[in-house]
């Protein structure tokens, strides 16, 4: 009987150390993709020649298409992302769904920033992580149980974040309000609306188990699908086609943008997968904070401008910082990751997926009799095939006459690729990209 | 050892997610963005 009690203690121990491991390890996914999805800008602000900001977008989501096939591929093969849908193969519909809800919020940021410029849109649509808070909370037991001081942690740091947000906003904003002043409010809160509403698909698919790995493969079709679509709407055929090609100097620098875009995105799944959309969304939100560190230092952006702006940058730099960490100190314990089980359970159960994959998943493991993911020779000529349409674009490229910072450069791109070792180190380690 | 395949036929996974109010959140969401990208225009 002792013994019994005795073993049950420890399997209880043990429990509550993989559970807090998890949560470090989404908290870590969350510092990673903020400072990857901020670093994404960087090659987008070497192009300065004038073809739409719906053809800029087109190009980009082409890189983010390559990329989301390629990565998963070389990663766990895609022998992976087969086996993940047949088990569930209802996410595929959510996938699609999440990634059309991205391209018509991303196209909305376009008229946003036209309209209002970036001062007044940014904050406006960065409300998405209140919105995600909601969602979690509603849909999928999210800080159900959390007591007070999680909840002050994560709403409280989600609105200084929000706070910090609209100061750099206003520091880093050029552009004044192009009049149609009430239109884009309309859009930069649409675009909030439509982002928030996206984690719904990205929680659902992995309180049923999907990996990300999977998850974002069939999302970028309805990613491209939908971009493509509201790219040829506004612009036509034949004038989409001239900026391509007026384009072709530039679109490896696009390309190359929406590949460090789903480096950083990769890592925000995993967040919103191990701490939830409540927690995942504000520490990606970060994003921010890292394209000013670039735009500052390396493009030098805001020089010469008065001290009242450095005092912005510097006051809403400390704003996101405080954010991030309120957030990161608030992760969910014991009670709460009762309930996340729950909602798992519900999944499980309502779409017919068997819980011991549910369970397995929810816990970063494989399931018992799943095999090992292994690639194929398919998998490499993806990679080959994505490789090239890189180098392509490469040798097409121009490289622009901009004064860069290199020293700043390298430091910010050290401290990237420091993050992208550890992050993806623990990942393998804790969960084998689980 | 426990199986992990998905038992549901297609059609039932079908019901499960059109009777799903997770899956009419978005989708209202999406439709609502659309009609505001036009209005844009």
């Amino acid at each position: 009987m002792s013994s019994e009690a005795q073993t049950l203690s420890a399997s209880s121990t043990q429990d509550i150390s993989r559970a807090k491991k998890l949560q470090l390890l989404g908290i870590l996914s969350g510092f990673a993709a903020g400072a990857w999805l901020g670093a994404a800008e960087a090659p987008t602000k070497l192009v300065s020649i004038g073809i739409s900001p719906m053809a800029i977008s087109l190009i980009m989501v082409i890189g983010v298409f390559l990329a989301r096939w390629s990565l998963p591929a070389l990663i766990l093969g895609t022998s992976s992302v087969r086996a993940d849908v047949r088990r569930a193969p209802h996410l595929i519909i959510w996938a699609l769904l999440a990634g059309c809800l991205w391209a018509v919020a991303n196209t909305l940021t376009i008229f946003a920033i036209r309209d209002i410029g970036l001062s007044i849109a940014f904050p406006l649509w960065n409300s998405n992580s209140l919105l995600g808070i909601f969602w979690g909370f509603l849909f999928f037991n999210e800080l159900r149980q959390a007591g007070w001081r999680r909840w002050t942690g994560v709403l409280g740091g989600a609105l200084v974040m929000c706070a910090g947000a609209t100061l750099l906003a206003i520091a880093s904003s050029t552009q004044g309000s192009a009049g149609h002043s009430l239109r884009g409010v309309w859009a930069a809160l649409g675009a909030g609306v439509l982002w928030g509403t996206m984690y719904i698909p990205y929680r659902k698919a992995y309180l049923t188990g999907m990996n990300p790995l999977s998850f974002v493969t069939f999302f970028t079709f309805g990613e491209l699908g939908m971009m493509s679509a509201l790219a040829i709407g506004y612009t036509g055929w034949a004038p989409l086609w001239r900026e391509l090609a007026v384009a072709r100097g530039v679109v490896f620098w696009l390309m190359l943008g929406g590949f460090i875009w789903v480096i950083g995105d990769l890592f925000q799944q995993y967040a919103a997968k191990y701490v939830g959309i409540s927690r995942g969304i504000p520490l990606s939100n970060s994003n921010q904070l890292w394209g000013l560190l670039w735009g500052i230092f390396v493009f030098g952006e805001l020089h010469g401008r008065s001290s009242s702006t450095f005092a912005q940058v510097i006051g809403g730099s400390l704003l996101m910082m405080l954010g991030v960490g309120a957030v990161a100190f608030s992760s969910a314990a014991g009670e709460e990751q009762t309930r996340w089980k729950e909602a798992a359970q519900r999944e499980g159960r309502r779409y017919g997926v068997a819980a011991d994959y549910v369970a397995a998943r929810m816990d970063g493991r494989q399931a018992a009799g799943e095999s090992a993911p292994s690639r194929t020779i398919w998998d490499w000529l993806l990679v080959a095939a994505a490789t090239a349409i890189f180098m392509v674009f490469a040798s097409m490229a121009r490289v622009p006459q901009l004064s860069l910072n290199w020293l700043p450069a390298a430091l910010l791109a050290i401290a990237l690729l420091v993050l992208l070792f550890i992050c993806t180190l623990a990942l393998y380690r804790t969960t084998r990209f689980h | 050892m426990e199986h992990t395949e998905n038992p549901k036929p297609s059609s039932s996974r079908l019901s499960s997610v059109l009777t799903d109010v997770h899956f009419w959140v978005p989708v209202a969401v999406l439709i609502s963005g659309l009609l505001l990208l036009s209005f844009m225009r």
